[in-house]
């Protein structure tokens, strides 16, 4: 099978920068990682210098990833020689533990870094993944809350803690989680959007509102956002429908939906796409709402 | 309940979507192009989900958009299919109940599919998928004896062969569709791809 270098045409050095690229991006492109990051290490370590050993965790990982045991133990081994006492590496050996379902043995390693070092998040983490792939949600909510009074600050867990209490259809948490990270990270157009479809999801006019102002918002911060701009046109049409609404309040949302739905046209018809759903709008036409809400999912 | 029957081009396409995102709980949903009556025939499928599959904006919109596609197409949505992400447990979630609900509300003998990651190793000689069908509003499981797969061995070569070629890179869900709506979420290209691959010429059949 031909060589990353053969196959792209490209040196050692571009394949270290790409490494350290996905490094800094925190992509999970664990296959890529796997392919470049062992042909550099068993063809060019001696080059590397101080890098291989980054790039040993980096590769031990997306090993770990694409179930390369093979390889993550050769990349943890070359760890533990050149760092025999550090917690780094021992996380690394946990997660390796992880990755074979030895959860016991892993969480052994992690309670040792704890002992050590307890405000060592990295152990504190990997332990509440591990009730992550157990199923035991309650108990990973409960410790990742527990965590965030401690660390407050920490965008990645908020996040963690929204998508875990999306899962467990606990909408109300999982939007506190959400107005923490848009408090933190008010130009992040995909907060907002989340925080929108969140608020869609539990239903109810003030909800509707709620998400139509933030599915706004979204397109604010990105124009291109399409989920905002179908959201936008999904909630001020639900509005609109409502028979608990004034009829100032209908006729805006009316606005707002077709604002919505001509630029959805748009979109479609500038990627050369037929719209699959004609999106004909007359001013003061109600029945095309109707339709698409009367739809199989009303 | 009747039988149902399972094409290559739905199975291919769904474990191609479960092997696309091995990370997440991804869904989508199953169409027939027969007519009523009779055995269940899934014909298609459409990918949807691979991220937050419980939040309804972007689950209404694929639906509603299904749906008209459907009625252009001759085709009916007929089922849901679902894998989750912790392979440890494939029941129905919550979510995977609700829409398959409302499918059920639009045709009796919907079918509730859920892909078992646990049995998708490369070397597995069984459907990894475990079926559901509605009886006096509970889903419960359906008789292995009344699910068809045609042509088995074939298919499941297929789904392999896509796979270590890395075909599964070419499918398209209703969540990439929104990242890029130049994107296909009917999949035509794959679809051919697969009949390709089935075809008699092959030698396969």
């Amino acid at each position: 099978m031909a060589s990353v270098s053969e196959m792209y045409d490209v040196g050692w050095e571009e394949m270290r920068d790409k490494l350290r690229k996905w490094r800094e991006d925190t992509c999970r492109n664990s296959e890529q990682i796997v392919d470049v990051g062992e042909e550099l290490i068993s063809e060019h370590a001696s080059k590397l210098g101080d890098d291989i050993w980054i790039i040993y965790e980096q590769v031990m990982i997306a090993a770990l990833d694409c179930s390369r045991d093979d390889l993550a133990l050769t990349c943890l081994q070359e760890l533990r020689k050149q760092f025999p006492d550090s917690h780094r590496v021992k996380r690394l050996t946990g997660m390796r533990l992880e990755a074979l379902e030895r959860y016991d043995e892993a969480n052994k390693h992690y309670d040792a870094i704890l002992q050590d070092d307890p405000t060592n998040t990295a152990a504190r983490k990997r332990k509440i993944s591990i009730l992550k792939a157990q199923g035991k949600s309650t108990e990973a909510i409960r410790e990742l809350n527990e965590y965030l009074e401690q660390f407050v600050g920490d965008q990645e867990a908020w996040h963690e803690l929204s998508e875990l209490y999306i899962n467990e259809h606990d909408y109300g948490k999982a939007a506190f989680c959400l107005e923490e990270l848009m408090m933190t990270n008010p130009h992040n157009h995909l907060y907002c959007e989340q925080y929108a479809e969140v608020k869609y999801t539990q239903g109810g006019l003030e909800n509707l509102e709620l998400s139509r102002k933030y599915f706004a918002q979204a397109l604010r911060l990105n124009n291109r956002n399409m989920r905002a701009l179908f959201g936008l046109y999904m909630s001020a049409s639900h509005i609109a429908a409502s028979p608990k609404v004034s009829a100032k309040v209908k006729k805006d949302n009316i606005k707002y939906a077709a604002w919505a739905a001509t630029q959805i046209n748009r979109a479609y018809k500038v990627s050369h796409k037929e719209i699959l759903i004609r999106f004909d709008v007359r001013a003061h036409s109600f029945t095309t709402f109707s339709f698409l809400l009367v739809s199989v999912f009303p | 309940m009747g039988e149902v029957e399972l094409s290559c081009r739905a199975y291919v396409k769904m474990y191609l979507h479960a092997c696309l995102f091995p990370r997440c709980s991804i869904n989508g949903l199953l169409l027939s192009s027969s007519s009523a009556g009779g055995a269940v025939c899934v014909t298609d499928c459409v990918p949807l989900l691979h991220s937050h599959l419980p939040l309804a904006p972007i689950t209404q919109l694929a639906l509603t958009q299904v749906d008209v596609w459907c009625s252009q197409t001759q085709q009916r949505i007929v089922g849901y299919y679902q894998a989750n992400a912790c392979i440890s447990d494939s029941s129905p979630t919550p979510c995977a109940l609700k829409v398959a609900d409302k499918i059920a509300e639009q045709f009796d003998n919907a079918v509730l599919l859920m892909l078992d990651g646990s049995k998708m190793s490369p070397d597995y000689r069984v459907p990894p998928i475990v079926m559901y069908e509605r009886k006096d509003s509970r889903w419960i499981l359906k008789d292995k004896h009344m699910i068809m797969l045609r042509q088995w061995e074939e298919t499941r070569s297929i789904a392999g062969q896509m796979l270590e070629s890395g075909d599964h890179a070419l499918l398209v869900d209703f969540d990439s569709h929104l990242d890029d709506i130049t994107k296909d979420w009917t999949n035509q290209k794959l679809n051919t791809k697969i009949a390709e691959l089935a075809s008699p010429a092959n030698g396969n059949i």
